[in-house]
Parts: C-alpha cells; sequence; structure tokens
C-alpha cells in the first residue's frame, strides 16, 4: 500500500504552492529577479554593517579567551616595566590555586622581508600550556627555545614563513629571531590566525625587551569554588602596586576604549537596517500590480481569502528567503572587502586582530530584515482581500496599488514629526548618553516629515506652473500632486542615506579637526621626535643608555629633553599616562582644556602632586579642579589633585597629565618613551634627522621623525581609525543611491502606458524625458532636503555628545561642502541611473498605451 | 481637409500579420462630422490611430490639409498631436489623482500656455460637457461616464483642427450619449473642422453627416452619405439610419 503525505495549508496543497510558485517565477523571471535583487542588496547592506560592528569587539572578545584559555584571574602590573617574576611561583604556592603561569607582554614591531608590522610580544612558559589556551596551542607543540611564532597574518603582512629570520624591535632593541612555527594558517584560524600576538619561551622575551626576569601579568586557574579566596590572597601577596582582575578583564577595557567607534557604527548599522529594509520594501512594491491582478483572478475563480494570504505569504516568504540568502553572501564578501581592518589607534594598547565574527544572530538579523520586508510588502495586494473592495478592484484600478497619503495623514505626520524632534532634543539634551538612541530615533523622524515636504513642494511647484510655461513641470505637478507611498518610500531611501552620511560625516569631519588641532599642538614641542615607531600616543619605553647626551652633541641639536608616557589601567580605562619634560611648554594643548588654565596647570604639574585629568576621567569621579584623587600606580595609590580638566586628548578612554618629577617617583622609572629634541635656529629638520640617526648608531629599535613626519602619522591614523564609518557611509550613500534610481526606473518603466498617452496628446519624446528627470529630480530632493537639514542637527546632536560623553576633542561646525558633496554624489548616480530607463520610457512609442 | 489613400496597415501576430486597415480610402471636408462603424476588430481603432499619426501606414498616405503623415519626423508628429488634433480615446487615459480641471489643460500646458492661462480655457469645455460641478474631483472620484466627457473637453479645449474620438459615448447613458455627439458635431460645423467618431452607438447616427462602415479592415460603403444609407451593421445589430442634421 502506497502511503501519500499530502498537507495543505487552508485547503491549498503545499505541492500547489510550489507549482504556482515555479509558475510565477516562470512567467515573471525578470520581476522576480529584479525585486530579489533589491532584497539582496538589501540584505547585504544589513549583514555588512553589522558584521563590521560587531567584529572589534567579538574578534577580540574570542582572542582573549583564547590567549588565557582557563586563566580565571590575574595579577597584572600597571606599567611596561612589570614586575618581579618571583610572585609566579608565590602565587602558585597559594592555597586554592590550581595554576598560576607567568607572562610577559610587551608591544613591539616585528621586521620581514615584506615590511614592517606592530606586535604584542607574549612571553610564556610552559607552565601556560596548563591552561590550555594560547600556551598549548603554540608552546605544547613546537619546541620553543629560542623561536619565535607568528601568527598567520603576521607572518603574511612582513612576507615570512616558518625558518626564517626576522627582526624584532621592542622597548628599543632589537634582535634577529628565527620563526619556529606560523599558527593558525588555513581555515578555521580563528582570533589567533589574525592576531597580532607573536609568542616567544617568557626567557626570550624577558632579552628582547631587556626586562630581565620581570613580568607584566599572572594568569591564575583557581580551584573550583576558590575564586573568591583566591582573589584574596592574591590582592595580599600582590600588593599596592599591582592589579588583580579577571582574567578577561582586558574586554572591558576594549569595550570602553572602542564605545565612540562602536556607537557610531552602530548608529549607522541601525540607518543601514531601515535603508535596507525600506530598499527590499520598494523592490518587493514593483511586483505589486501584478500580484493585485493575480489575487483578483484568484478571487474570481472561487479561491477564499485564507487561501490568498497563504499563497501571498508562501511566495513572499520564498522570494524573501531566496533573495535574503543571496544578500548574506553578498554582505559577507562587503564585509571581507571594505569593513574589516582595525582602528590603529586601538592596536598600540589592545591585542586586537582583524577577524570577522559572523554570528548566527547577525545572519537570522538580515535574513529576517529581508524576509519581513519582502512579508509587508506582499500585504499591500491582500488589502484587495478587504469586504468593502469589488473583486475586480485590481482590475480597474491601473495605478498599480500605490496608496495615497491622504492629506490628514501628512498633517498629522508632520506633527508627529515636530513633536518627535522636540521630545529628542529634550531628552538628548537632559541625558548626552541617549544621543545615539535619539540619532536613531532622528532618522526615524526623517520619514515623517517627507510627505508634508512633497505637499509643499507640489504647491510650489504647482504655483509656479500656474505662472511659467514649462509643460514638464505641469506634468511633475500631476505626478506629484498625488503623494504615493512609493514615493515616500523612495524619497526615504534618500533622506536616511543622506542623514546618515551628513550626521556621521559631519561629526567624524569634526573630529578629525579636532584631534588635528590637538596632535599637532601636542606636537609641537620638539622639532625632532625620537621613539621606538609607530606607536601614536608614545606609551613605549626604553632603555636611556645616554642617548640624550649622545644626540645633544649633535651640531643641528639645541636640546634634547625626556618624555614619558604609558597606559595605566584605572578601573575599566585603560588611561593614556603622559609625563611631558618639565620644559615642554605647554604641558598639555592649550586647545583642549576644558577648565582651568595652561599656565596654572603647568606651574601645578611641575611642582605636583597634581594632574591634569581628561573630562570623562573627571565625570566619572567626580572631580573638578583643585579636588584631590586617589590614582592607583606602580608603587600604590597615590594622591593627586586636578590641576585642570581637559579633552580625552584623542584617546576615548582618557587621559592623566603627570609632572615628569611625579611619574618618576609613582612609576620609579627613568626610561624615556620619546626624546623630544629642539634643533637650533635655521637647522633643517630632515638634514637634522639624518644626523641625529647617525648619532643612534646601530638602534634600529628605534626610530626618528620630525614634527612633520610626526603629524603626518598621527592624521593618518586618524583617519584609518575612522575608516570603517567613511566606508560604511559611502557604502550607504552610494546603496541609497542605486536603490532610489533602481526603485523610481522601475516606478517610470510602469507608467509608459502613461506617457504614451502623454504622447498621443502630442508630447514629445523630449517633454516627457524632461519632466521624468525633474520628477525624479524632485523626489531626490525632497529626500535629500530633509535627510540633510535633519543630517545637520544629528551632526549638531553628535558633536555634542563627542564633546560631552565622550570627551573627543570635536569642535561643531557645519560643513556645507561636505553637505553639498554628499547631496550632489547621491543625485549624480541617481540621476545618471535613471536618464536611460527614463529616456527609454519617454521615447515609448504612443501605441503603447493601446496595448497595456 | 482629412484624406485616407488607399491606406493599409497590418499588426504582426506571430508569424503571421493582420492586416487591420486595407485598402481605405476616405475625405473628411471641413465642417464634416462622420461616424465609423463597425464590429469589433474591424480596423475603426486603427484607422483612427492613423489619422492621428501615432501610427504609419504601411502603404498608401494619410494627409492633413496638404501634409503627408508618413513623411512626418517623430517629433512632427507629436507636434501634429499636439497643435492640429483632439483626440478622444475609448479608456480615457486621464492622469490619475489629478483633478478634472487639470487634465482638461493637458495639452494647453504641452503647447506651452500656463497652467493659469490653460485652465481659463479648459474651464468652459467642462462646463459645456456638464462637469461644471465636478471640475476639482480626479478621475478616482469621477463616473466612467464623467471621465469620459473630462476626456472630450480635454480634446476639445485645445480648440484641435481634426478632430477624433474613439467610443467616445462607451460608457454615457443615452441622453448624455446625444448631448455629447450634439455638442462634437456643433463644435465640428462652428469650427469648421473635420471629426471621425468610431462608434457602436446608434445614436450616434442621427447625430453625424455620413455614417461609414468598416468591416476585416475595408470600407464597405465608401464615400456613402448617412442619408442614403437604409440600415447599418453594427456589431452585428441593424441600425437605422437617420438623416444627418443640417
Amino acid at each position: 500500500m502506497r502511503l501519500t503525505t499530502n498537507p495543505r495549508i487552508a485547503g491549498v496543497r503545499l505541492s500547489m504552492l510550489g507549482h504556482l510558485y515555479r509558475v510565477r517565477l516562470r512567467s515573471h523571471a525578470v520581476q522576480e529577479l529584479l525585486a530579489g535583487s533589491g532584497i539582496a542588496v538589501g540584505v547585504a547592506l544589513v549583514l555588512g554593517v553589522l558584521v563590521a560592528n560587531s567584529s572589534l569587539t567579538g574578534s577580540a572578545g574570542e582572542l582573549v579567551h583564547d590567549v588565557i584559555g582557563t586563566a580565571r584571574l590575574q595579577v597584572v602590573a600597571r606599567s611596561q616595566q612589570g614586575f618581579d617574576q618571583g610572585l609566579a611561583p608565590v602565587a602558585q604556592r597559594l592555597a586554592g590555586v590550581r595554576v598560576a603561569a607567568p607572562v610577559l607582554r610587551a608591544n613591539a614591531a616585528i621586521v620581514g622581508p615584506r615590511g614592517r608590522t606592530g606586535i604584542q610580544l607574549f612571553g610564556a612558559t610552559e607552565v601556560a600550556v596548563k591552561l590550555g589556551g594560547l600556551g598549548r596551542t603554540v608552546l605544547s607543540q613546537h619546541n620553543a627555545q629560542g623561536f619565535l611564532f607568528l601568527p598567520a597574518s603576521v607572518a603574511e603582512a612582513i612576507g615570512t614563513r616558518a625558518g626564517e629570520n626576522v627582526t624584532v624591535l621592542a622597548m628599543g632593541h632589537a634582535q634577529t629571531l628565527r620563526v619556529g612555527a606560523v599558527f593558525g594558517s588555513g581555515a578555521g584560524g580563528g582570533a589567533l590566525a589574525s592576531s597580532p600576538i607573536a609568542v616567544v619561551p617568557l626567557a626570550l622575551a624577558q632579552s628582547l625587551t631587556g626586562l630581565t626576569n620581570r613580568i607584566t601579568q599572572i594568569y591564575v586557574e583557581p580551584q573550583p569554588g576558590a575564586d573568591s579566596r583566591v582573589r584574596a590572597e592574591l590582592r595580599r601577596v600582590a600588593g599596592a602596586g599591582l592589579d588583580v582582575e579577571p582574567a578577561d578583564h582586558e574586554l572591558k577595557l576594549l569595550e570602553q576604549a572602542a564605545r565612540p567607534n562602536n556607537q557610531s557604527t552602530e548608529l549607522f548599522a541601525a540607518i543601514s537596517v531601515m535603508v535596507g529594509f525600506l530598499l527590499a520594501l520598494n523592490a518587493m512594491l514593483l511586483t505589486v500590480p501584478e500580484r493585485r491582478r493575480f489575487v483578483a483572478d484568484l478571487r474570481m475563480q472561487g479561491y477564499d481569502w485564507r487561501q490568498i494570504l497563504v499563497l501571498l505569504a508562501f511566495q513572499a516568504f520564498a522570494l524573501g528567503l531566496l533573495a535574503s540568502a543571496a544578500g548574506v553572501l553578498l554582505g559577507d564578501l562587503l564585509s571581507h572587502a571594505f569593513l574589516h581592518r582595525v582602528p590603529a589607534y586601538l592596536i598600540t594598547a589592545f591585542p586586537v586582530g582583524g577577524s570577522e565574527i559572523l554570528r548566527p544572530g547577525t545572519v537570522l538579523i538580515a535574513l529576517g530584515c529581508g524576509v519581513l520586508a519582502t512579508m509587508l510588502a506582499s500585504l499591500s495586494p491582500a488589502l484587495d482581500l478587504r469586504p468593502s473592495r469589488p473583486t475586480d478592484a485590481a482590475l480597474l484600478d491601473r495605478e498599480g496599488g500605490s496608496e495615497v497619503i491622504a492629506h490628514r495623514t501628512t498633517v498629522q505626520l508632520a506633527l508627529l514629526g515636530a513633536a518627535s524632534v522636540a521630545v529628542i532634543t529634550a531628552v538628548v539634551l537632559i541625558e548626552p548618553r541617549l544621543t545615539i538612541a535619539g540619532g536613531v530615533a532622528l532618522a526615524v523622524t526623517t520619514l515623517a516629515a517627507i510627505p508634508a515636504l512633497f505637499a509643499m513642494l507640489a504647491r510650489g511647484l504647482r504655483w509656479t506652473g500656474e505662472r511659467v510655461r514649462s509643460s514638464a513641470l505641469i506634468v511633475v505637478v500631476s505626478e506629484l500632486r498625488a503623494t504615493t507611498t512609493r514615493a515616500v518610500a523612495l524619497a526615504g531611501i534618500a533622506a536616511l542615506a543622506v542623514y546618515g552620511s551628513v550626521a556621521i560625516g559631519g561629526a567624524r569631519d569634526d573630529l578629525l579637526r579636532g584631534l588635528d588641532a590637538n596632535f599637532s599642538e601636542y606636537l609641537q614641542t620638539a622639532d625632532v621626535w625620537v621613539t621606538t615607531g609607530g606607536n601614536d600616543l608614545t606609551t613605549n619605553s626604553f632603555a636611556p643608555d645616554g642617548l640624550a647626551a649622545r644626540l645633544s652633541r649633535v651640531p643641528a641639536v639645541s636640546s634634547v629633553r625626556t618624555y614619558q608616557g604609558g597606559f595605566l589601567d584605572v578601573g575599566e580605562r585603560r588611561m593614556w599616562v603622559i609625563a611631558r619634560p618639565a620644559g615642554d611648554t605647554p604641558q598639555v594643548p592649550e586647545s583642549q582644556l576644558l577648565h582651568g588654565s595652561e599656565a596654572s596647570a603647568s606651574r601645578l604639574l611641575r611642582r605636583g602632586p597634581w594632574a591634569i585629568v581628561s573630562a570623562g576621567f573627571a565625570d566619572e569621579h567626580h572631580l573638578v579642579v583643585g579636588r584631590a584623587f586617589t590614582l592607583p600606580t606602580p608603587t600604590g595609590p597615590a594622591r593627586l589633585s586636578v590641576a585642570a580638566i581637559t579633552t580625552n586628548l584623542g584617546w576615548a578612554p582618557g587621559a592623566i597629565t603627570l609632572g615628569q618629577g611625579e611619574y618618576q617617583r609613582l612609576w620609579r622609572s627613568r626610561d624615556p618613551s620619546a626624546l623630544e629634541i629642539r634643533l637650533r635656529p635655521g637647522s633643517s629638520p630632515a638634514a637634522a634627522r639624518q644626523s641625529i640617526l647617525r648619532a643612534l648608531g646601530p638602534r634600529p629599535g628605534l626610530g626618528v621623525q620630525t614634527f612633520a613626519e610626526r603629524q603626518s602619522q598621527y592624521e593618518a591614523d586618524s583617519r584609518q581609525g575612522l575608516e570603517a564609518l567613511s566606508q560604511i557611509a559611502t557604502l550607504l550613500l552610494i546603496a541609497a543611491a542605486l536603490a532610489v534610481a533602481s526603485a523610481l526606473s522601475a516606478a517610470i518603466w510602469q507608467r509608459r502606458a502613461r506617457l504614451a498617452s502623454l504622447k498621443i496628446q502630442g508630447y514629445s519624446t523630449a517633454q516627457l524625458w524632461r519632466a521624468l528627470l525633474l520628477e525624479s529630480a524632485v523626489v531626490l530632493g525632497v529626500g535629500c532636503g530633509v535627510g540633510a537639514a535633519f543630517g545637520i542637527y544629528g551632526h549638531a546632536l553628535a558633536a555634542r555628545w563627542l564633546r560631552i560623553s565622550t570627551g573627543f576633542p570635536a569642535p561643531f561646525t557645519v560643513g556645507l561642502p561636505g553637505v553639498f558633496l554628499t547631496l550632489g554624489l547621491l543625485a549624480i548616480i541617481a540621476l545618471t541611473v535613471i536618464s536611460l530607463p527614463g529616456l527609454a520610457a519617454a521615447r515609448a512609442p504612443a501605441r503603447t498605451s493601446f496595448q497595456e | 481637409m482629412l484624406e485616407l489613400r488607399d491606406v493599409a496597415k497590418g499588426y504582426a501576430s506571430g508569424a503571421q500579420t493582420v492586416q487591420a486597415v486595407d485598402g481605405v480610402s476616405l475625405t473628411l471636408g471641413a465642417g464634416e462630422f462622420v461616424a465609423l462603424y463597425g464590429p469589433s476588430g474591424s480596423g475603426k481603432t486603427t484607422l483612427l490611430l492613423l489619422a492621428a499619426g501615432i501610427a504609419a501606414p504601411d502603404r498608401g498616405s494619410v494627409v492633413f490639409e496638404g501634409r503627408d503623415l508618413g513623411t512626418l519626423s517623430e517629433r512632427e508628429a507629436s507636434s501634429y498631436r499636439l497643435h492640429d488634433v483632439g483626440f478622444v480615446f475609448q479608456s480615457f487615459h486621464l492622469i490619475p489623482h489629478t483633478t478634472a480641471l487639470d487634465n482638461a489643460t493637458i495639452k494647453l500646458t504641452g503647447a506651452g500656455d500656463t497652467l493659469r492661462d490653460a485652465r481659463q480655457t479648459a474651464l468652459p469645455w467642462l462646463e459645456r460637457v456638464g462637469l461644471a460641478d465636478r471640475v476639482g474631483h480626479t478621475p478616482e472620484q469621477l463616473s466612467m461616464g464623467e471621465r469620459q466627457r473630462v476626456a472630450i473637453a480635454r480634446a476639445l479645449a485645445g480648440e484641435p483642427r481634426l478632430l477624433l474620438a474613439d467610443e467616445p459615448t462607451g460608457n454615457l447613458d443615452s441622453e448624455r450619449s446625444a448631448e455629447i455627439l450634439a455638442l462634437m458635431s456643433e463644435v465640428a460645423h462652428e469650427r469648421g473642422i473635420p471629426a471621425l467618431v468610431a462608434t457602436h452607438d446608434p445614436e450616434a447616427a442621427h447625430h453625424v453627416d455620413r455614417v461609414l462602415t468598416i468591416r476585416d479592415g475595408r470600407l464597405v460603403n465608401a464615400e456613402a452619405d448617412s442619408t442614403q444609407v437604409d440600415s447599418t451593421e453594427v456589431d452585428g445589430a441593424e441600425v437605422e439610419s437617420a438623416p444627418a442634421p443640417s
């Protein structure tokens, strides 16, 4: 006996659903392909931005856990000079400790045949193998002695492989090492493969850095249930100069450092989701007229509303799923090609890699957006199922189901938009931390303003048309009189893209201007800088080795001063510590002062114990000028008073400037992290640089840069750090332009019969083409205008947020050239794309109107 | 004067060619109002399209006031339709969501009038077709008959020198049909312009100067005066002919 299963939904066989969709695909292949392409592009945009947004902290999280293995606690140094490795066996012997692995981590650079790149040196012993993290991955699999183990990404970047020699530059020293192995190559290399972490035996790391018998961390795995006890014991043995933190504490520090960047990207992600959604929706709307006729035909054949709904839903789901799957692949390519670079400024402080994290949740969100948009758009034909609609409504309606927005709705939306702007403004003014949410709300509000602007513009054009002889204008007025949902959706895409580009682009430009001004002032205390190279924040120290005295004998050199600095973890902030030589004027960039005066602050710093702190840190600890606070330092807690409050000086977690005497006392270090060299008047910086390089002798671990060269490096790095934002803005703009253009083109194409009927009335091809371009320009103009106006407002809010919430130097300036460039780019792309189908539609023979 | 000389027009239908109009010759003099009867697919609409310069004949020539329409460029043909022809379509071809008044101005603005001037010109025509109280309504708010009258007003408002109409009374009741046909007749006679109406409406015969019948693309009573026709086949129905108005 043959058992057949024939499941039904609302009386429709599943096989029939499939059959009907196959029929549809055969008969409307091009239409489905167009709609599917639109949906795919929208989904790709959503996925690309979501991946870019989640990859930085996501990959860092994966990496940190790959490194620490089963460790749950760590003892960590407060300076790069670290602490005595003798503490590790002490920790190992504590009750409740299963493993205590000593580690030395240091920023370094590596030079290979193809160039140089920054790495984080990770020195560990065989004890680390027990933790099962990086130690086991590398040290247990290779004969570690005397070798360097590189991740695949670093090996590729510098063009080396196992068995070859490379030069490692660390803390002013250089040493040639053989690459023992390259780990993480091939598929499944994970976060380690794309990380900047190079592993060496601990002893070798100490030798490379000159930190003999020193370590910077002890990773600790307590016995099960012994965490609290072990933590307390570790605190006791570590003393006041070391921190005891969770082993993955660095993730919190990174999240804090990357927060402004992530939040900005989140805003873009939200806008991209909306644009992608509208794009998919618009693409689907193209098929609405035909689907309405399909519904009408089925109703006349006797299908009931449930059966029709099932059919519509199935077809939309099938199209949405297929197109969204294609969009996911496209989005993955997009994020690979454009959006995966890690900001350089973060690499100097955190071991972050460029690996991408494509989480199932991200894929599901992107797929869901595509399917949802498709399903929502497919609901439009279902409106014909209302009891009040005649069966042949779709056959009588020649307008393709694009619903007209009633005047009353337009007014209500405008009022709602105005109220939203007022509420957003009030909320953001009261609580600046809600600016990102406000930015998203403002983006949504742009959509509410569009119908009103359409109505006003139509009225204005009508007024003009009454007085000016322009047939094109009259046609446009006629077309625009009815503000349809589709026109609003099209303008909405343009508005959202322009809003995002103007708001984020403007804030980005503010930030770059602020950073440029800050670093220019920061660097102007020297004509030539000697550093370990590549480190923007000058936080890597090196042994003085009498360099200052040697360089001061170079004829062109007027003076050599020792600059000191580093990072210090305070709570969840990895603060930038600056200790300028006493002779530096100013001690802090004057333009970055928010409270206090430069003269007074400099005087107090030289006297000590005073500090200049950044606004975010000050707010967090409720500090004002003159108030005392306690800073955890390598020698224990230190009591300091606030001499002035600044911006964050370009480092998101914030900065603390100390007098150099105070720094040397608290850090117990005289190691410079830079030498500031003043040249004699009339000396050429370039020539002096060469003389200084010669005077340094064989010290490839140190780099020499003129003021101009170092300034260029800062500017390049700050732009690279914001590259993802620029790329997303550009992608968004191009995607939106193409989306608007394709949807407008399709809408124009669908109106060929109407255009042809105007031809019968005697309108020429040129008249109709002009009218179509003018109409497209009006739709784009409305979208761009609303987007630009809201974008400038969003930019002002974002700049305020950058200053107040993040402490970044970001003076607000309306960048009109940037705004016009954005509008121009979108308009040119869209109108160029539209012009050809527009011309083709305008050239449609007059008899076309009889064929429809 | 409109003159069709041995005009033929065919349409490709798969591998075959359907001869829509085949060897038609006719002349419409100044002020002459002519009805063109024939069953569906007989070639009525094609004949109108040829006269409007929308379609070009495969053979023969269509001459309006000495100009051979077959020799016109696309631009010249557009200009001819804009300035010389008033065309009433069976399917109206009105612009959606646009008021009746502005629909009626579309030819005028296309010819270069401002909207304000065009409205002043078009408004009396809407009043003449009985839509004085509906000028602010859009096609979606009008009945089929009212839409048809808007289309007629649009054709007449441009002060055409040739009036063509395809089933202009197809959606009107008999009383309104009579009014519209009388109006078209009046315009043709007042202005001295030729007018050709393709229709199924038996009422038309009472208003025209002449009735022509087309079947299978050929005129079956070419150049016949309506007064000489006792009956005319209209879609299989026998229609009484009526004397033309003087």
